[in-house]
């Protein structure tokens, strides 16, 4: 296919417009920033061209690019190379991160051109690396290529948190970012390793690939165990079952550490030091979806351990409610969706776990669009006012910046799952998979309880959206700055209204909810993830899930009505708490009357207190103890030794007088002294 | 008669011994050179008066190497002690510690 010999230059387009920008920027128009749109909106177009492909009916498209290490011919030997794989999936991703960071682009002339920043090519270089980190994290074919362009996005992170440098507070929340999910990427390089040990390759794509091998080494699956397989897991002693659960464990380490889910969440609030517009890119496209993406990409891994699902589904449910509470409390725009960032992740760790893979590619699709508009529109609020991010501070901008309060409307509508927006959609399907999962499979508890942790989070998440829309935009204004705001150009604007139309109609593409009155075959996500690659769609899943994981779904009475009602009536009581609460004209903090837990919760639950004590009070002695047991007994033994000669030679060197006459007496005592041994041991006298 | 075979190693320990005490003793370097000498030469009539006594040549043959050895050895032991003149004025033995250490 001719088609997909341009699928590198989705990437290489950003790679180029970073390289530009980096060596050129200043030379450039815009200093990069044309440059950043013109290939961003180039790897869109390419996207579109893949998506569009593969919707006529092509084959997914897997090719090898570049084999760095080729394994001998013959031997039980690994190949580690580049490649490309592009399936329902990864298209669809495609276009979701190209078009994201074109948006985004657009959105930093206003944001950052027109607000005179300096250092502007690096902050295009770093978006143009970041978009093609991401972009090539999207399409690899292999779990190694995965791994390392895993790592890129997280170091793009570093360089674009810590943009202002030379304040400390972006620099210090840059290198937390880096170390947070260094931390869990540390597990997923050991998983690496350990699908490498397990399986001698790490493909994702066909009959070889790890995940086809893994399904073939289940117990009670046809298929022959592969041999490679079989001796590993006789090597380390456990059931195949058990065996990829560690290792499903152990790559979503990576996963909790990048998609910021608990406990390993702590970096996100902070990365709000970066700009805005890059906080719209870590959120929506790049690095917080890259973890939740690689589980999707991997699903069938994971579907064989009810384990590993249960324990995502749990974590992402417990993360979705856990960061809704602290995000009621937050007082700066940014905190508040930094907050909903990681409660939505949870959402979709919940739908991977429940079984809902289908549900979860849906709310990071529709997520993608809803949370970019609200950064986007955060952004534009934060332009208008100064810089200054306190909602207190803000009040009745809705009249003054109409078209940002209605695109910020629409986002915040989506996110609170508001029928007809796209959040309803989506957020619904999670829900309702997790529930169906949770009810028809035995050990189905841990699926409820992440089922009504999630639901609870509905509530919240409504609440603390609506809160933060009406202390922003309604109400009367409480400073100087929101009364006169600062007008904004339509860079700013037209991105906003890109992303205000997606955020509303993008839930067109799956309308589970009301899947009995449009029938089965009109959910067009769900049709097109169900007819993927052989061994890598939505139908192949879920017989797996079925047959390894124990899920089945059960047959609710009034299908998915029911529960989209339940969910969709909490999300209005939210949305009515909220109004009541914060919608006169000038709201009192009402927040203020939670006392100690208001205080908890703006210490974050002193979750980072908590890592703090953990470092400083744990981590340090051991590397104390084990600090001293090097320098003491192990090099101790060493210096002991060369000691010993030193002391000794200084000894024996005085014999050394240089005297000639004293080396001849020596000589002559010597073999006195032997003659004499020998005339005693040979019995002469 | 023939003088016993005993009175000439006793004569070539004498000779011997002398110049042992004269190598642990002096330390003129041109004394330290005779006293090897005369080493050398008791070794020289051993190999002379075995040689007599086995009724072989071979000691003999011998003993005129170890001459042709001992002159070169002179020549080369001559050349030292010129240096060490050279470089410290005297050509005391003890005197040279300057590479100790």
């Amino acid at each position: 296919m001719a088609v997909f010999d341009y699928a590198p230059a989705i990437a290489v387009l950003p790679l180029a417009a970073f390289a530009l920008a980096l060596f050129g920027g200043r030379y450039l128009p815009k200093r990069g920033a044309i440059a950043g749109i013109a290939a961003t909106g180039g790897s869109l177009v390419l996207s579109l061209w893949m998506l569009v492909t593969i919707a006529l009916g092509a084959d997914p498209h897997q090719q090898t690019l570049y084999t760095f290490v080729a394994g001998a011919d013959g031997v039980a030997s690994v190949d580690l190379s580049f490649g490309i794989f592009i399936d329902q999936l990864s298209a669809l991703m495609l276009v979701i991160v190209s078009l994201i960071s074109l948006l985004v682009h657009v959105f930093s002339l206003g944001y950052m051109n027109d607000e005179g920043e300096t250092g502007l090519p690096r902050y295009y270089a770093g978006l143009g690396l970041f978009t093609f980190s991401m972009l090539a994290f999207v399409f690899s074919d292999n779990l190694l290529m995965s791994f390392m362009f895993f790592e890129l996005v997280g170091l793009c992170s570093f360089l674009l948190i810590g943009f202002w440098f030379r304040d400390d507070a972006p620099s210090s929340a840059a290198k937390k970012a880096f170390l947070v999910t260094r931390f869990g990427d540390y597990f997923f390089l050991i998983g690496v390793v350990a699908v490498f040990a397990t399986f001698g390759t790490t493909a994702f794509v066909g009959e070889e690939s790890f995940i086809a091998m893994a399904e073939h080494a289940m117990p009670g699956s046809e298929a022959a165990v592969p041999g490679v397989v079989s001796d590993w897991l006789g090597v380390v002693g456990l059931s195949a079952s058990q065996w990829f659960t560690v290792v499903g464990l152990l790559v979503l380490g990576g996963v909790i550490g990048k998609s910021a889910q608990f406990p390993l969440h702590t970096w996100l609030p902070d990365a709000m030091e970066g700009p805005t517009p890059v906080s719209a890119l870590i959120h929506a496209a790049t690095m917080v979806a890259a973890g939740v993406y690689l589980v999707a990409r991997m699903y069938g891994f994971y579907a064989l351990s009810p384990t590993a699902l249960g324990i995502i589904a749990l974590v992402g449910g417990f993360t979705a409610l856990f960061a809704a509470t602290m995000a009621l409390v937050k007082q700066e725009l940014k905190q508040v969706l930094a907050y909903s960032t990681i409660s939505q992740y949870g959402y979709m760790m919940l739908a991977l776990g429940g079984g809902g893979y289908v549900a979860a590619v849906f709310h990071l699709t529709t997520h993608a669009a809803f949370k970019a508009l609200l950064f986007l529109g955060a952004g534009s609020v934060i332009i208008a006012m100064h810089h200054n991010e306190n909602m207190w501070d803000m009040g009745g901008l809705k009249d003054r910046m109409p078209v940002t309060y209605a695109t910020f409307l629409a986002g915040s509508l989506a996110l609170a799952g508001v029928f007809p927006f796209a959040g309803f959609w989506s957020k619904d399907e999670v829900l309702f998979e997790t529930l169906i999962h949770g009810l028809g499979s035995t050990g189905g508890t841990l699926l409820l309880l992440g089922y009504a942790f999630g639901l609870l989070a509905v509530v919240f998440t409504a609440l603390y959206t609506f809160r933060m829309v009406l202390l922003t935009f309604h109400g009367d204004a409480r400073t100087d700055t929101a009364e006169d705001p600062e007008p904004v150009r339509w860079n700013v604007k037209l991105p906003l209204a890109v992303l205000g139309v997606l955020a509303t109609v993008v839930g067109v593409i799956n309308l589970g909810a009301v899947k009995k009155i449009i029938g089965e075959s009109n959910l067009f996500l769900h049709e097109w993830l169900f007819h993927g690659a052989e061994g890598l769609n939505g139908e192949h899943y879920e017989e797996l899930l079925h047959d390894f994981a124990g899920y089945t779904a059960a047959e609710l009475p009034g299908g998915p009505l029911a529960p989209a009602a339940v969910s969709l009536g909490l999300a209005l009581v939210g949305v009515g708490l909220a109004y009541r609460l914060y919608g006169g004209a000038d709201p009192d903090p009402h927040m203020l009357k939670l006392g100690s837990v208001r205080t908890t919760l703006m210490n974050n639950y002193y979750l980072d207190e908590f890592q703090v004590w953990l470092a400083m009070s744990v981590t340090a002695p051991v590397a104390r103890v084990a600090d001293t047991f090097d320098q003491g007994i192990v090099d101790g033994v060493v210096n002991g030794i060369s000691s010993v000669s030193l002391l000794s030679g200084d000894r024996f060197r005085e014999i050394q007088t240089g005297i000639v006459t004293n080396y001849a007496a020596l000589l002559t005592l010597g073999l006195t002294l032997l003659v004499l041994v020998f005339a005693l041991a040979g019995g002469w006298f | 008669m023939a003088i016993q075979p005993q009175f000439y190693l006793l004569l070539s320990a004498g000779v011997f011994c002398a110049g042992l005490f004269g190598v642990l003793t002096r330390s003129n370097a041109l004394m330290f050179l005779m006293s090897v000498e005369l080493m050398l030469n008791a070794a020289n009539i051993n190999f002379v008066a075995f040689s007599f006594y086995y009724g072989n040549v071979t000691g003999q043959v011998f003993s005129l190497f170890v001459m042709g050895l001992a002159a070169a050895e002179v020549a080369v032991g001559i050349g030292i002690i010129l240096v060490l003149y050279r470089n410290f004025g005297d050509i005391d033995v003890t005197g040279p510690v300057t590479m100790r250490r």
